[in-house]
């Protein structure tokens, strides 16, 4: 048996590299990409923790996390087609004018 | 029967001012035959009401007939409104609603020629009427000050009448709208005071109903000085109204308006609404003998000082304003003085002597409104036909309006006191009024003496005065206006003269015919403990005339007005005497300060401008920097803050993610934090 640790550590470490990617990355894609793995660090700390704690709410939770996930993403990529089209670039930092 | 329905009595020329003012131009005349139609229908009810009354049981024990429904109610204070008759609504609601009927006959003459204006005049006399029978019939003050306002509005549209297109020219409909402007704002002074009054009023009594504050017991039981400052301010609502001293100066430039106006506003409605309501408030008014010495000096003194502007104005209408004004001060002084001694003697005096100085007031009230509308529709009738008001311009008019010239000759008989004539009893009895004090010796009696002397000088001059405008108007040789006079005026015009000219013979023998008797008043004697005194003044025709005929004064004063008429006949008509060897022609200083009105409009514009500049500029500052600073600041705080908080919004998403993760480390630190040393 693995101990939870592991998957806490793997989970944080996974966390903190979509974080940095969200932050520095100025690719659109890469971003979202980047907010993927941030939301499956935290998938993998559910299913840890439903396995810990022999709860198979965590489960579920996933499950609805993933669906969710997948019609964020769907959302995020037809804006970025949109910026696209318009601005022929997916760069975020040319995509600014929507600021003061 | 009738009196359940006596709020019809302002109701009827109220719904003659809505026809009228909507559909007038449909009608003949601009709907002129409606609104005399409903003034009619008002004083045949009025006429009814009053039979009705006056023969009730009510009547015999002098109680008054009142009806009302609650209005509004907060708190303790409760306000209704309704219909309060007793003998002086009676007496008030007969002359005004006839006397109104005659001028409204008369302007159908008068103002033929106004063309489309003509709705709007009538609609708006309509309600000047309906505002006046209010007023009397208000079974509160409230109520009476509502109406009041509605007669203050009326008398503003109506003396502007001609701001649009005057006849005389542009300059003149200028100086309509400015002394319509004036006469607002002059008795609005008073108005103010009058609503202040009924604020105090309200506060110490806890209503304002007629029946409750004339309450022996309630009055008995309520702060004395309450009641004196409510009765002064009250008396300051009728200087405004009243045109007495100080606030006289408006009412002799309220003659821009039509001539019809003024004789509305001096005979039937308006500048009589103050004397009423003195005579309406005395059970109030005599808690205090300095109330009524004040009341009684301010009538003096508005009576001898506008009687001496009258004497060397050379416009007709204008000496009639300033003979309203000064006829005014005679009612009002003599309603102080009736009411001083009942103060002060309380009900010792009061069924045999006293209330001479309420009946002399109520009496001249009704005697001045026949003779001055008369003098008035008199006045009209000369413009009408000669087109001017100067007196220098007229002149011999008597050959070419020979119905106008007699019924003039009438009124100023009348209002001069002639022996028999109806201006002569009850001016006779104002003087016997004003010297009752000083015969009792009571405490201010040299005061009445005072008063009396300028009572007397007043008849003087008023005899003179009036005597010379009609030796300048109809005697002597004609002047050039008279040359193109289109001669006598229209029908109408001349039968409510004729009409109004039997009244000022002979309104004066009603006093004989029980007047005295009718009216009724209640007064409670506070010296003397719950001495209450609810009744008739118990004087008889016999009693009155007997103290008129042996009066020695009666004589002095009536030698006074015969030598002025005699003085205006030498002066004006045989010119045996050059009136200027009095004034130096025009140039000696008192003739001078006397055609400026004693500066009185230069102290007005004074206090306006230096006091209302002053106070509008303190007003200004107030405005500018303390609540405009107060609103900018907040304005500018907030345009400010979101100046400075948009630079945040950078458009870079890198930026929003690290806001995002910075707050939540601040979030977690936090938590942590409190779960470990909070102890959450």
């Amino acid at each position: 048996m693995i101990p939870i640790e592991f998957f806490l550590i793997l989970s944080a470490a996974l966390f903190c590299v979509g974080i940095a990617g969200v932050l520095t990355k100025t690719n659109g894609i890469v971003i979202l990409m980047c907010i993927e793995l941030m939301l499956n660090a935290a998938n993998i700390n559910f299913i840890a923790f439903a396995s810990f704690l022999n709860d198979a709410l965590g489960q579920m939770f996933v499950l609805m996390t993933i669906s969710v996930a997948a019609a964020e993403v769907g959302v995020g990529i037809a804006i970025l087609l949109h910026a696209y089209k318009s601005k022929k670039t997916t760069d975020v930092d040319d995509l600014t004018v929507m600021r003061w | 029967m009738f009196m359940e329905y006596a709020w019809l009595i302002p109701f009827l020329p109220l719904m003659g001012f809505v026809i009228v003012g909507f559909f007038g131009n449909r009608f003949r005349e601009g709907g002129g035959y409606l609104a005399v139609g409903f003034a009619i229908a008002a004083f045949a009810l009025a006429a009814l009401t009053s039979y009705e009354y006056l023969t009730s049981d009510l009547y015999a024990v002098s109680a008054p007939f009142v009806t009302d429904v609650q209005w509004l109610a907060f708190g303790s204070y409760e306000l209704n409104f309704g219909i309060y008759i007793d003998s002086l609504t009676c007496v008030m609601m007969l002359f005004s609603s006839f006397i109104s009927t005659m001028i409204f006959v008369y302007s159908i003459g008068y103002m033929h020629g106004e063309g489309k204006k003509k709705r709007r005049y009538y609609a708006e006399i309509s309600l000047f009427l309906s505002g006046m029978l209010g007023l009397i019939l208000a079974s509160n003050y409230l109520e009476m000050f509502i109406f009041w306002e509605i007669m203050g509005v009326c008398s503003y549209l109506l003396i502007g009448f001609w701001s649009f297109k005057h006849p005389d020219g542009d300059e003149a409909s200028i100086k309509a709208a400015s002394a319509a402007k004036k006469a607002f704002l002059v008795t609005r002074l008073g108005d103010v005071c009058f609503m202040t009054g009924l604020f105090v009023l309200l506060w110490s009594f806890g209503n304002l109903d007629f029946t409750t504050l004339f309450d022996p017991a309630v009055i008995l039981t309520t702060d004395s000085t309450m009641i004196l400052i409510g009765s002064l301010l009250l008396f300051g609502g009728v200087i405004g109204k009243s045109a007495q001293f100080p606030l006289q100066d408006w009412l002799p430039d309220a003659m821009a308006g039509p001539t019809t106006v003024s004789a509305l506003i001096h005979a039937a409605t308006m500048v009589k609404a103050g004397v009423y309501l003195v005579a309406r408030s005395y059970p109030l008014f005599i808690q205090h003998a300095d109330v009524m010495l004040i009341v009684a000096i301010i009538g003096g003194v508005t009576a001898f000082i506008a009687a001496s502007m009258a004497m060397n104005n050379m416009n007709l209408k204008r000496v009639l304003a300033y003979s309203t004004i000064s006829q005014l001060g005679y009612m009002i002084m003599a309603l102080g003085a009736g009411g001083y001694v009942i103060a002060i003697e309380g009900a010792v005096h009061v069924n045999v002597l006293a209330c001479v100085g309420f009946t002399a007031g109520v009496f001249h009230m009704i005697n001045h409104a026949f003779f001055k509308a008369l003098l008035f529709m008199c006045a009209g009738s000369v413009i009408h036909s000669a087109g001017t008001e100067d007196m220098r311009k007229l002149g011999g008019l008597h050959k070419k309006m020979k119905v106008t010239s007699i019924t003039m000759l009438i009124g100023s008989l009348s209002i001069a006191g002639f022996p028999l004539l109806s201006g002569f009893w009850s001016k006779d009895l104002i003087l016997e009024a004003t010297m009752e004090p000083s015969t009792l010796g009571l405490p201010a009696g040299t005061i009445f003496l005072i008063l009396f002397a300028l009572g007397a000088i007043t008849a003087f001059m008023t005899a003179f005065y009036m005597f010379r405008m009609w030796f300048m108007t109809f005697a002597g040789p004609p002047g050039e206006a008279t040359e193109h006079s289109h001669g006598e005026s229209p029908r109408t015009m001349t039968t409510p003269l004729i009409i109004l000219s039997v009244f000022a013979i002979a309104s004066g023998f009603l006093i004989f015919f029980g007047l005295a008797d009718i009216l009724t008043f209640n007064v409670i004697d506070r010296g003397a403990g719950l001495e209450y005194i609810f009744g008739h003044c118990g004087h008889t025709g016999a009693h009155i005339l007997e103290s008129i005929v042996n009066n020695v004064w009666t004589y002095v004063t009536l030698a006074l007005g015969l030598f002025g008429i005699f003085l205006a006949y030498l002066m004006y008509c045989r010119r045996t005497i050059d009136p200027g060897r009095f004034n130096s022609d025009g140039e000696s200083p008192i003739y001078k300060f006397l055609t400026a009105r004693y500066f009185f409009p230069q102290l007005y514009n004074q206090i306006a401008l230096k006091l209302g500049y002053g106070v509008a500029k303190g007003v200004e500052y107030v405005d500018r920097n303390l609540i405009d600073g107060t609103v900018d600041g907040i304005a500018n705080a907030v345009v400010g803050g979101s100046g400075a908080m948009r630079k945040m919004q950078t458009g870079y998403v890198r930026n929003y993610a690290a806001y995002v993760v910075v707050g939540v480390i601040v979030l977690i630190a936090l938590l942590v934090f409190l779960v470990k040393w909070g102890g959450v």
